[in-house]
C-alpha cells in the first residue's frame, strides 16, 4: 500500500495529523448572473485524519461533487482554503504575475498527483487499453519511464483483480470492470488521500458489492479517503466519520455508527429514514 | 438518332502522357494543401476555443471571412492582386496552394473544433486530476480521440480539394483540368478528352471516398467511450465544390 513516503514536506504536513483540511469553502456557479447564480457551498469545513475514512452524505445537488472538486482544485472554491500534507492552497490564481504563477501551478500538481479520485461514471480513456490508462499518470504526471509505468500499472491491475483484461479497451469492459481499473488508475499514482465520488452510482446492482469491497480492503489498508455514497452499510461500516451535507453546509457531522444509527439534525433525519426505508 | 461527331478516342491515349503529367500536379497540390490545411486548421481550433478572448475572436473571424468566398476569388486574387501591390509573384502552384490552404484551413478548423467539443469533459477532468498539464492532457488524452472522430470529415475535405483544385486552371497552371483544356484547344476532341478527365476526377474521389469510408468503420471502435457505445459523431461537412461559374 502506498505508504507516507521520507518526502519532507509530506512529513511535515501530517505534523497535526490531518491529511487534508478544507476551511470556509464557498462555490457559486454562474457568478455575476443574477437569474442564473447557484450557491453551491456555503462554508463548508471538512478535516480527514491519516488512515481515516470520511463518508460525506446528502441529498442530490447538496453540493458533494462540487466540495471533492474543491479539494482537488478541478473546480476551485471561491472562497476557503484547503490544506493537503501541510501545504495550503486557495482558488485565487495568480493570472498576472509569472513566478508565482509557476509556483501556484506547482503547488497544484502536488495535490493532484498526491491526491486520487474516482468518478461516478468512470472517465476512463476510451482510445487507450487498461493498461495505457493506468500507466498515463506515472509517466506523464510522475515522470516514470515507460517499462516502470508498465510495470506499476500491471501490478494495480492485478491488485484490483483485472491482470487479465491488460490489454482491453475501456469499450470491453463491464462497468465493475471499468471502475477496477480506474481504481488502479488512481492508486497507481501512490495518491495520500483518495476521493470517491458515487463510485457505484453508475453500476448494476450485481457489480456495486465488488466494488464497494475494493474501497473496503484500501480502508483497511491504511488509505485515507473521502468517500461520496449512497450506500449507508459501507458508511457505517468502513467509515469512520460521517458528515451529512444539506444546500451547501456540513448540518451534522459525527462518528459513522453514531451518526447513521442516531442522527441528531432532523433534516439527517429525515434523510436517513427516506434512504434506509 | 445519328450523330454528326466523328468520334476521336485515339486522342485521348495519344494525351495520355500529357494527362498523367497534369493528374501528378493535381495530386502534389492537393496532397500539399490537404497536409498544410491539416496542421493550420488545428492551430485555428485550439486558437478558437483557447481561454483568451483575443484570440478566440481573430479564429472566429478567420473561419467566417474565409468560408465566406469562393476558391475561384482567392486563386485570383492571391495571384494577380497580391502580386500587383505587393510585388510577391506566386507561381501559379504556390497561389494554387496558398488559395487551397487558406480556403480549407477554415473548414478543418471547423471540423476539429467540433471534434474538440464532442468529447465529454470528464475525460479532461481525469487527465487533470492525474496531474497532468495542460498541454499534456490535450496531446494524450484530448487530441487523439477529438482526432479520431475528426478524421473521415477531414479525409472528405480532401476530396473537395481535390475537386476544388481544378479552379488553378484559371491561372494557367497545368493541373489534369489545365492540361485538358489546353488539349482541348489543340487538338479539338472536347467530348472525348472531358470524358476522360472527368473519368480520372470520379475514380480519385470514389477511392478517397472509399478510404473515408473504411477508416471511419475502424475508428468507430474505441473512442467516445464505452457508454456511447463507440459512435463516432457526426460532423458538419461542406456539401458542395465552388466552382468557377458559381463565384
Ligand atoms: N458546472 C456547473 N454549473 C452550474 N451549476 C452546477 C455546476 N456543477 C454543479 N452545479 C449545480 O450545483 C449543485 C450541486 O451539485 P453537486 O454535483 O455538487 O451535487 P451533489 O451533491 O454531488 O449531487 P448528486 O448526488 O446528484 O451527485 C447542483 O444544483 C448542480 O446543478
Ligand atoms: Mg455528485
Amino acid at each position: 500500500m502506498p505508504e507516507l513516503s521520507a518526502e519532507p514536506e509530506a512529513l511535515a504536513g501530517i505534523a497535526g495529523g490531518w491529511i487534508v483540511v478544507a476551511e470556509g469553502i464557498h462555490k457559486t456557479f454562474n457568478r455575476g448572473h443574477a437569474d442564473r447564480e447557484v450557491r453551491v457551498l456555503r462554508g463548508v469545513d471538512v478535516s480527514v485524519a491519516k488512515g481515516d475514512v470520511l463518508v460525506v452524505i446528502g441529498p442530490s445537488g447538496s453540493g458533494k461533487s462540487t466540495l471533492l472538486r474543491c479539494i482537488n482544485f478541478l473546480g476551485p472554491p471561491d472562497e476557503g482554503s484547503v490544506t493537503f500534507l501541510g501545504r495550503t492552497l486557495t482558488g485565487a490564481v495568480p493570472r498576472f504575475r509569472p513566478a508565482e504563477r509557476m509556483r501556484y501551478e506547482r503547488e497544484l500538481r502536488f495535490f493532484r498527483t498526491h491526491i486520487g479520485i474516482v468518478f461516478q461514471h468512470f472517465n476512463l480513456f476510451p482510445h487507450m487499453t487498461a493498461a495505457d490508462n493506468v500507466a498515463l499518470g506515472p509517466t506523464r504526471a510522475l515522470g516514470l519511464s515507460r517499462s516502470q509505468a508498465r510495470e506499476r500499472s500491471v501490478a494495480e491491475l492485478e491488485r484490483v483483480g483485472m491482470g487479465e483484461k491488460a490489454n482491453a479497451y475501456p469499450s470491453q469492459l463491464s462497468g465493475g470492470q471499468k471502475q477496477r481499473v480506474a481504481i488502479a488508475r488512481a492508486l497507481a499514482m501512490r495518491p495520500q488521500l483518495m476521493l470517491f465520488d458515487e463510485a457505484t452510482s453508475a453500476l448494476d446492482p450485481e457489480l456495486i458489492g465488488g466494488i464497494l469491497e475494493e474501497m473496503k480492503r484500501l480502508a483497511e489498508s491504511g488509505m485515507t479517503m473521502i468517500v461520496v455514497t449512497h450506500e449507508m452499510g459501507f458508511a457505517r461500516e468502513v467509515g469512520d466519520r460521517v458528515v451529512f451535507m444539506d444546500e451547501g453546509r456540513v448540518v451534522e457531522e459525527g462518528p459513522a455508527r453514531s451518526l447513521i444509527d442516531n442522527p441528531q439534525n432532523e433534516r439527517t433525519q429525515a434523510f436517513l429514514s427516506a434512504i434506509l426505508s | 438518332m445519328t450523330f454528326a461527331y466523328v468520334f476521336q478516342w485515339e486522342i485521348v491515349s495519344e494525351s495520355a502522357g500529357a494527362l498523367a503529367h497534369g493528374l501528378r500536379l493535381t495530386l502534389e497540390l492537393s496532397a500539399l494543401a490537404f497536409a498544410l490545411s491539416l496542421v493550420l486548421g488545428l492551430a485555428v481550433a485550439v486558437a478558437r476555443l483557447a481561454p483568451f478572448r483575443p484570440l478566440n475572436v481573430l479564429a472566429y473571424v478567420y473561419t467566417q471571412v474565409f468560408r465566406a468566398l469562393s476558391l475561384y476569388i482567392y486563386v485570383l486574387f492571391i495571384y494577380f492582386g497580391i502580386a500587383a501591390i505587393f510585388g510577391i509573384n506566386f507561381g501559379p502552384f504556390a497561389a494554387g496552394v496558398v488559395a487551397l490552404t487558406l480556403l480549407n484551413t477554415a473548414y478543418m478548423a471547423e471540423i476539429y473544433r467540433a471534434a474538440l467539443l464532442s468529447i465529454e469533459p470528464g475525460q479532461r477532468e481525469a487527465a487533470l486530476a492525474l496531474g497532468l498539464p495542460h498541454s499534456r492532457s490535450f496531446a494524450s488524452v484530448i487530441f487523439p480521440q477529438a482526432f479520431r472522430t475528426a478524421l473521415p470529415s477531414l479525409v472528405n475535405q480532401l476530396v473537395d480539394i481535390v475537386k476544388d483544385s481544378s479552379v488553378v486552371a484559371v491561372i494557367g497552371l497545368l493541373d489534369l483540368m489545365g492540361t485538358t483544356i489546353d488539349l482541348v484547344n489543340n487538338r479539338h476532341a472536347p467530348f472525348e478528352l472531358y470524358t476522360a478527365t472527368a473519368v480520372t476526377y470520379v475514380a480519385l474521389i470514389l477511392v478517397l471516398s472509399a478510404l473515408a469510408a473504411l477508416l471511419e468503420r475502424r475508428l468507430a471502435r474505441h473512442v467516445s467511450g464505452g457508454s456511447a457505445g463507440g459512435r463516432v459523431a457526426r460532423l458538419p461537412r461542406r456539401r458542395f465544390a465552388d466552382h468557377p461559374g458559381g463565384a
